[in-house]
Order: C-alpha cells, then structure tokens, then sequence
C-alpha cells in the first residue's frame, strides 16, 4: 500500500512527535535535551526508578507510558530502531535517585546490543542496575528457546507491575523479581492482516495479499508464522488464544491479565469484539480475565493486526496492577475511588 | 603505497562514505525483505557522521583520537543494530593505535585484527549466521594473512573477500535479528549487513586507488 499521511520532513519524525507529545501531557512528562522522556515527578522519587528504551512510530509505546506508576524514563530511538547505548547509559545514570533502577528491554537485536553495551558502561561505574528482557512471542520459539522469542506488548503491563511494586517501597532486588516473574509468566501472539509502511522510506515493509491474514507476526509485520486466508474475529481469537493457553500450560481456575492490542489500523469496533471472544472462550474454560487492556498500546504504522496478550496473576501481582498510575495513555485511579 | 599521513585517512574515510551513500537505497531495499528496510537509512546516517568528523578534524587530534571520537559517534546514531555495531567496529580500529603520524600495512593488521575482536565481544554470529560479519570476518582474515607491501592491493584483497563473503549469504538462514523469523525463507537473499560491510571494504580499496 502507498503511503498517505500527514507528515513533514522524514527526517524529522522522531523530534517531533516526541515534542508533540511533551507539548499534550506537559503535567506529566518531559522531553529532556531531545534525547529522553522524563517522568515529571522523577527528582523526588524516593524508590526504585524504571528505564526502557525503543524505536518510535509504536506510538503511545513506548513513551506514552512515562509518568508516576509507570516508566521514569524512556529512551526514544529513532522510527523502529533502538536507540544508543550510550544515550540507555546516561539515563540510568539520571534515573537513579538512590534506590537503584530497573531497567527494562524488549528483545530485539538493536535494543538488546544497546542495552546490553550500556549495562557493560553501567557496571564499570558500579550503578545499581537490573536489566529484565521482555520476550514473550510465543509464535518464533518454544518456552525453552525464550532468549529467541521477541518481545511484543507484554511490556506494558510489566512496566505497570513493576511500578506498582516500585511505588509501595519494594527494593531493586524484589522489583526485579516480580518483574522477571511476570516477565516469564506472560505470552503473546500477532496477527496481521495488512503490513506496516516506514514512514521514513514510504515503503512497504511486509505485504499480505487482500485475502490472507498471518498469525504469528512481529512487531513490524516481519514474518514468522502462517499464512492463512483471512477468517472471522472469533476463529482468529480462537486460534490465538488456544496457542497462548497452551504455552503458558493455563489450567481451568487460574486468574488473568488479558491485552487485546491494536496494531495501528485495527478499529477499536474490532478489538472489542475480540475482546468479548476472548472473555467468552476463557470463561467456557473457568479462566477467569481479573485485569485487561483493550485498545492500541504498541502500534506500527498503519499495519492491521492485532496482538493477544495473557499473563498468569496472583493476588500479590494484581495488588502492584491495581496501584494508581497516571501517564498520557495509561491511568489509573486509587482502588478506593479517590483521586492519584 | 606503504603507509598513510592525515590528508590520506581523510581521503580513505570520506571517499569511502561518499561510495556507501550512493549505495543506501539498495541497503533498504534489500533490508526491506526480511528486516525493516531501513538499514541504508541508518548508513546514511553513518556516512554523514564520518563526513562531519573528517571536516572537523582537528590538527591537535592524533589519528587515534579521530578514529575514536568517530567510532563513539556511530555508535551513537540510533540506528538499531547498525549503529553499535558500526561504532564497536571503528572504536575498535582505534584501540591499539598510539601516537601513529602514519597507518603502515602493519598499523591497519593490528587495527583489524583489534575490531573484529571487539565485535566478537558484543555479538556471537560467526561465518554462516547471515549477518555483516560473514564479510567482515574474511576481509579481516585477508588483511591479516597478507604479505605484500601495498595497502592498495591490501584493502582490494579485502574487498574481494567481502564481496565474495557477502555473496554466500545467500545460501545462509538467518540467525540473528528480525530476519531470523523468517528462517529459511531468508535463503536465496543476499544480508543487508553484510552487504553494507562489503561496501566498506570496496570504498577503503577504491578510495587508496584514488
């Protein structure tokens, strides 16, 4: 598909939708020296802080998760690319206020030689640093091989656990246990049924013909699963849903966190309705969903699709998802209905 | 020629992005297959870096230092896996140098020999994983079992190794990054980085004919 879109300068993409973002929630984050993104509230956090970094063009992902709760920093790369390692290093460096940081990173091969690099720097200044790597996709490789699985959208959930536990005190050591917990307890899996276009180049980067879907995609579109011909919101949740049960081994009784993630030109009518079939086949099964997302949370340009996400709970890891958080595109008030 | 001044590793690194430039849509394209398809976005981003340290260099920067400050701002294009790669490569090449007026045929052995090293540090492909370093790895090899006393026919040794490195990638699968989960489907497709890798070379042989 040619690209359409209302842009300027290619090579300006990253600056300014980050100043785009920074200029709409400017009561919660910050576009510092037009590297980072800044929780707002960083300077008095007296806790454990949380780093990550990322491409863009996955908007709200990840930046949009940066505030109290959530991610103190995030560390843009440009459009689908990671960052530098030394830009992860200096906001380690900036983030930590005393009581260490988290610092977490999606398994892709730039992010992980970035992160990587800047843990190598982190150590050598004997920074209090924990990384967790997030590599959930159950579509590329069994449980076993998880160092080859990519990471999908369960990250944002991690970084709302890990916040949670952050917020409440917990020390760097605990915070990164829960987060490795979760981290190991989730799965996810794609769907596209249209590929993404750079925005930079204006190319297509994957190419479904109208009638095919492929389950089993990653971030960008890139293959990796089965190409089908297009079905219903049902059968795909279906398909979708059995894969994950059976990764995570999921038995009848157990309690979930549920994501339904629009890729970017998936409607919201869409991710409802699978939403709904989600709820329906897990309840069939005495699974109950005690926590969800719906809506675009890691999105690539214009790509149709959706990712399904699951996460085993407890009532200790419900507790840290159920703390206030507040940043642009994901909020949550006290339980108790008070304000943050 | 044995060796080369300041005026020569000016000429050697931007003769050299200037041939990769022109080369940076045939990056994305093929990139585009099985990656993201932005991989000569990110080369350009490197050409232009090198250019800019090249007009900038200061006479009271030694050749280490030059090659140092360049590496560490490659690494710092934000360019996925290319930028730290690249970086950790020109970093590299810039560990074991000293206060060298000049780069003799020795210089540049032990220089590569220093960033294939340091690459090994950060990555675990080797010959066959259909990634940069099955052109970078021969090209390194030729230029350290070489025995003559041309840097020309030197680095076009080099280059021809590449060339021909990056040309087997073709029957490889991909092992790393996102092309990996395409698997076989990767076979019968030359590997951007690797391509990318083999026009380095080619601009270091044809920048030292020029």
């Amino acid at each position: 598909m040619k690209m359409k879109k209302f842009i300027n300068n290619p090579t300006d993409l990253t600056k300014e939708l980050l100043e785009g973002l920074a200029l709409a929630n400017p009561e919660t984050l910050e576009y510092v020296d037009r590297k980072f993104i800044v929780n707002k509230h960083l300077e008095n956090a007296n806790r454990v802080t949380i780093v990550t970094l990322g491409g863009t063009g996955h908007e709200p992902a990840i930046s949009g998760f940066v505030g109290e709760g959530m991610v103190d920093i995030s560390v843009p790369g440009d459009i689908f690319a990671a960052p530098s390692p030394q830009t992860c290093f200096e906001a380690i460096k900036m983030a930590d206020k005393g009581k260490g940081v988290l610092f977490v990173v999606l398994n892709h091969a730039g992010d992980m030689l970035a992160g990587n690099i800047a843990m190598k720097n982190a150590k050598k200044e004997n920074l209090n640093v924990i990384k967790v790597v997030t590599q959930e996709d159950v579509s590329n490789a069994t449980r076993e091989n998880a160092h080859d699985r990519r990471g999908l959208v369960g990250c944002i959930p991690l970084y709302k656990i890990a916040g949670g536990a952050a917020a409440i005190g917990k020390p760097l050591d605990e915070v990164a246990q829960i987060a490795q917990y979760f981290a190991d307890n989730m799965a996810t899996i794609a769907v596209a049924a249209r590929g993404a276009t750079h925005p930079a180049t204006g190319d297509p980067i994957a190419e479904l013909n109208d009638d095919e879907m492929e389950i089993g995609m990653g971030q960008h579109g890139e293959g990796g699963g089965g190409r089908m011909p297009l079905k219903s919101a049902d059968e795909t949740t279906e398909i979708m849903l059995e894969a994950l049960l059976k990764d995570l081994d999921i038995k009848s009784g157990e309690e979930l966190l549920v994501v339904v993630n629009g890729t970017g030109s998936t409607t919201l009518m869409e991710q409802l309705i699978i939403f709904r079939k989600a709820h329906k086949y897990l309840a069939e099964k005495n699974i109950k969903i005690v926590a969800n997302i719906v809506g675009e949370t890691l999105t690539v340009q214009e790509q149709a699709g959706f990712q399904l996400m699951i996460a085993r709970m407890n009532k200790e890891l419900l507790e840290y998802w159920n703390m206030p958080c507040n940043t642009p595109y994901f909020k949550k008030i006290n339980s108790k209905g008070g304000n943050l | 020629m044995q060796e080369i001044g300041r005026k020569g590793i000016k000429n050697l690194f931007s003769i050299t992005a200037d041939f990769l430039l022109s080369h940076c849509n045939e990056f994305n394209k093929i990139d585009s297959k099985y990656g993201d398809g932005d991989h000569g976005v990110t080369i350009t981003k490197i050409c232009h870096t090198i250019e800019n340290h090249v007009d900038n260099w200061e006479e009271n920067y030694s050749i280490k230092k030059f090659i140092e400050n360049l590496g560490e701002d490659i690494m710092g294009v934000n360019g996925g896996s290319a930028g730290p790669l690249w970086g950790t490569l020109f970093i590299g090449l810039s560990i074991p140098l000293a206060n060298e007026e000049k780069l003799s045929i020795e210089s540049f052995k032990k220089m590569f020999k220093s960033s294939l090293d340091e690459l090994q540090e950060i990555t675990l492909a080797k010959i066959g994983d259909k990634t940069m370093m099955d052109s970078f790895i021969p090209a390194v090899e030729s230029i350290l079992s070489y025995k003559g006393e041309s840097l020309e026919e030197m680095f076009n040794s080099a280059s021809e190794a590449a060339i021909k490195g990056c040309e087997n990638t073709k029957d490889y699968t991909a092992k790393f990054g996102r092309a990996k989960n395409y698997g076989d489907k990767t076979i019968g497709t030359i590997d951007a980085g690797a391509y990318s890798i083999s026009f380095l070379f080619q601009g270091f042989s044809k920048a030292l004919k020029a």
